[in-house]
């Protein structure tokens, strides 16, 4: 039997489900450049308490549709650690905006790309979700953020307050993947490694629907702003005067009458 | 004649059946869906309506849509037009947002629910607003006010976007660090601790139209939602107010800061006011009606409709349970049936319990499943006995009875109810159960008949209170004994509780009264921060479970939560689920 254990981590919890975030561990440099800034760690920490209050309210939702009454109480107990992880973060937040004054702009850079937390969960459709499925997919969120959020510990050396944050929550992300991998198991004995793939596979998938939608929306926003400039401003003179023909105020309502219902303008 | 009405794709969605006339269902989708302010299609909602009279959607006569989706395009466009080149930031996003689903609302209806196109009818906004405002109430005749035109049935004349008092209040909103469309109340609740020091300042940026009563325009320099998505206010505005307040900064009236914030709150708050009642005052010299129907966003805010009431000249306001878009749902199905199909008016029910019924049986199960202590009295007077006897001892009760309420407030069917007498209330619920700001008021309810004794209600006031629209004074005589519901300038937005719209509550309040001599009750919404109201049982169960509420009731069911049995019992889960986890553990370190 192994068990990993980490300084970042509180004494005790156990790392053999999280695993080491290679990735995460790799990418260490630049989340400690991302963290140094005062005003940006507040910044995330409050984004991570917005995340948090979702994913709270995500649990809350598993918890009233599961007919299962041990995910209920399990799901239960999760929401409550979210809620109680969103009024860390907040808390922490705003102790250290409060430290560097109202007058402090910061660093507007927030690379937000880098670390997205326990981000899945915030568009997660519990509802139609099966509980092995559902299980599935929080064993490998719960385990992605605990990864980031050792990796966050270990880089906060210099704020050992937001650093004990971050302890406290990976306490409890902790407790969140090892019963989440072992209510996968009770519910579905032969084929949580298929649920588990399958839940990979659709956070891969999702991540890709993220970026092709923000592609998507940054080709839409060019080619919309090119037409704005190459097709309206005639359009838009015709507006402008029209404007100055109406009086302020008051102006006559379009009468009802039968048949306008039929009008989608 | 079965009619769908849909409101949709812009902030709380719901729909609504009205059959023969009558409203059968009508539902947010907010309350299936379980998404705070769900703007999606609300198929869940749709699917429920129809489900109530047993209909499927090729039975339906018409649905309707609560506005006309080209005619919004064409204003969002002329906006986007007359603020060139200024605009180019948020045309982008203003195109990308409406030419997705919002454009193509008969199409989405017809994939939806496979009604033919010629079935598919669609009213105005205004018209949807106007008709939930005036045809839900038991007036004859009356004058309607929306909260951006005035109207009779067939609307005479309007103020047309942008120049809306809810753009005005929602931009402040944003201003102050709240959220849009669902943070007004906290304006409202914040400008009591304010002195209306930036009244002029507000007057810049809403201006009167001379000669025209009650009419007005923006300023448009001190806006920004016409130029970019980023915000809604302009840097004209900070110039003229200081820095916008930041959304989690914290918000304390004792500090500059947030006296600052509670100052700009109380002038936006007056100069609202100051409109509402010039345009009602007018609007009544116009019309010598004695009845003013109020519907739109703005008719939410109890402080502005109670000096309507005061000083407008009319009798009666009516304010509808549902007067922001989700009424619209009901509102342009009765449109229709009235004045499309020109059917003969039908009284309503005159009441707000249009949603899903609770199943107590339903808390039981689930009670019994998570071993909680439960309990089940013989009968409903045995039930309200035991309820009365827990708010008696102090405990914070979970309420949950009959049909859900249409709208944003807790009318006693979804609510959470409390002793109103002492201020350790209202910070109890405040810091365990609502987790919300110490600046926002908690509300009363009261039965009608002794409603006067406790709060200063002018004439009119007890029908406006029925559906807690009006904030209104408590008598000085009450307000140590009512601490928990009064507000720090000495109000409260009152529930008069009416024995046929609500009896259940009716006669708890009595009980009440008879036992602590006090008929009145806090009576707050059945949720927690950032979510929507509970509907059925196990939604109560779970909110019950994940806050410091003390007895939960459905019927003659109790579930309660001792404080040491209920700790004990979660501990002892605890062990057990750690030890799931170390197996767990065990099992893949081995692999």
């Amino acid at each position: 039997m192994t068990r990993g254990t980490d300084a970042a981590l509180p004494r005790g919890t156990s790392l053999a489900l999280i695993g080491k975030g290679g990735v995460d561990r790799l990418l260490a440099p630049v989340h400690r450049w991302v963290w140094a800034d005062g005003h940006r760690r507040a910044q995330k920490l409050l984004g991570f308490a917005t995340t948090e209050a979702d994913s709270g309210r995500d649990m809350a939702r598993a918890a009233e549709c599961t007919s299962d009454p041990l995910l209920r109480r399990l799901y239960l107990r999760h929401s409550q650690d979210e809620s109680k992880h969103a009024r860390l973060f907040t808390a922490r937040g705003n102790a250290i905006l409060a430290a560097l004054g109202a007058g402090h702009a910061g660093s507007r850079f927030q690379a937000d790309w880098l670390s997205p937390g326990e981000r899945g969960l915030d568009d997660l459709e519990v509802a139609g979700q099966g509980d092995a499925a559902l299980l599935a997919f929080l064993f490998l969120s719960e385990r992605a953020g605990a990864r980031r959020f050792v990796v966050y510990g270990r880089v906060l050396g210099a704020d050992p307050e937001t650093r004990d944050v971050f302890a406290q929550v990976l306490r409890d992300e902790a407790f969140h993947t090892n019963y989440s991998y072992a209510q996968l198991r009770r519910v579905s004995p032969t084929r949580h490694g298929w649920h588990l793939a399958w839940a990979w596979l659709g956070r891969w998938w999702k991540a890709y629907l993220r970026l092709a939608s923000a592609i998507g929306g940054v080709m839409g926003a060019v080619l919309l702003t090119v037409q704005y400039f190459v097709l309206l401003p005639v359009f838009a003179l015709l507006a402008k005067r029209s404007s100055t023909r109406e009086p302020p105020g008051w102006v006559e309502s379009r009468k009802a009458g039968v048949g306008l219902l039929r009008s989608q303008y | 004649m079965k009619i769908l009405g849909i409101s949709a794709h812009f902030h709380d969605s719901a729909a609504a059946l009205v059959v023969d006339g009558v409203p059968v269902a009508s539902v947010q989708q907010e309350r299936l869906s379980r998404i705070k302010n769900d703007p999606g299609f609300p198929l869940e909602a749709i699917e429920w309506c129809l489900d109530q009279a047993s209909l499927q959607p090729e039975d339906l006569d018409a649905v309707v849509f609560y506005e006309k989706p080209m005619l919004k395009f064409e204003r969002i466009l002329t906006m986007a037009l007359r603020a060139f080149p200024r605009s180019w930031r948020s045309f982008p996003h203003a195109m990308r947002n409406t030419l997705g689903e919002k454009l193509w609302v008969k199409g989405i209806i017809k994939s939806h629910l496979g009604v033919p196109g010629d079935r598919i009818l669609f009213t105005e906004h205004h018209q949807a607003h106007a008709a939930a405002a005036f045809l839900t109430q038991p007036a004859k005749t009356a004058a309607i006010l929306t909260a951006d035109g005035k109207a009779t049935i067939d609307l005479l004349r309007e103020l047309r976007f942008p120049h809306s008092l809810g753009m005005l209040y929602s931009t402040f909103t944003a201003f102050l660090g709240f959220q849009v469309n669902e943070g007004e109340y906290k304006v409202m609740g914040l400008a009591s601790y304010g002195q209306p020091r930036f009244v002029e300042q507000v007057r810049q940026v809403i201006r009167p139209v001379q000669g025209k009563p009650g009419a007005f325009t923006l300023d448009l320099d001190y806006f920004d939602f016409h130029t970019t998505a980023r915000r809604s206010f302009s840097d004209e505005l900070v110039r003229l107010f200081g820095p916008p307040r930041a959304p989690h900064e914290r918000l304390d009236p004792s500090t500059p800061d947030g006296a600052r914030y509670a100052d700009i709150a109380a002038s936006v708050q007056r100069v609202l006011e100051d409109t509402l009642v010039e345009l009602t005052r007018a609007l009544h010299q116009e019309t010598g009606l004695a009845v003013l129907c109020f519907g739109g966003g703005v008719a939410l805010n109890g402080v502005a409709n109670a000096r309507i009431l005061r000083e407008s000249g009319f009798e009666q306001l009516y304010v509808p349970s549902a007067p922001g878009d989700a009424g619209c749902a009901l509102g342009a199905a009765l449109y229709a049936d009235r004045i499309h199909f020109g059917n003969r008016h039908v009284q309503l029910p005159d009441h707000p319990y249009w949603g899903p019924r609770v199943d107590p049986d339903e808390l039981a199960r689930i009670a019994r499943e998570d071993g909680l202590p439960l309990e089940t009295v013989d009968d409903d007077s045995a039930a309200l006995d035991r309820t009365v006897r827990a708010l008696a001892d102090g405990q914070i009760v979970g309420w949950m009875d009959g049909a859900a309420e249409l709208g944003p407030r807790a009318l006693g069917n979804r609510s959470i109810l409390a002793a109103p007498h002492s201020v350790q209330m209202k910070d109890r619920l405040n810091r365990e159960i609502k987790y919300r700001e110490e600046f926002r008021p908690f509300a009363p309810a009261v039965p009608i008949e002794d409603a006067d004794t406790y709060f200063e209600l002018p004439s009119g006031g007890a029908r406006l209170g029925a559906l807690m629209s009006g904030v209104f004074p408590v008598r000085p005589q009450w307000r140590d004994r009512l601490a928990a519901v009064t507000h720090v300038d000495g109000t409260a937005r009152v529930q008069t509780v009416q024995r046929d719209m609500a009896p259940r509550l009716y006669e708890l309040l009595r009980r009440y009264g008879g036992k602590t001599g006090i008929p009145v009750l806090l009576n707050t919404s059945f949720n927690l921060a950032g979510e929507p109201i509970v509907t059925r049982a196990v939604e109560g169960y779970s909110t019950f479970r994940r806050c410091g509420i003390d007895v939960l009731v459905a019927g003659r069911h109790f579930v309660t939560k001792p404080g040491a049995a209920a700790t004990a019992r979660v501990e002892r889960s605890d062990e057990t689920f750690a030890r799931v986890a170390d197996e767990s553990q065990d099992e893949a370190a081995a692999c």
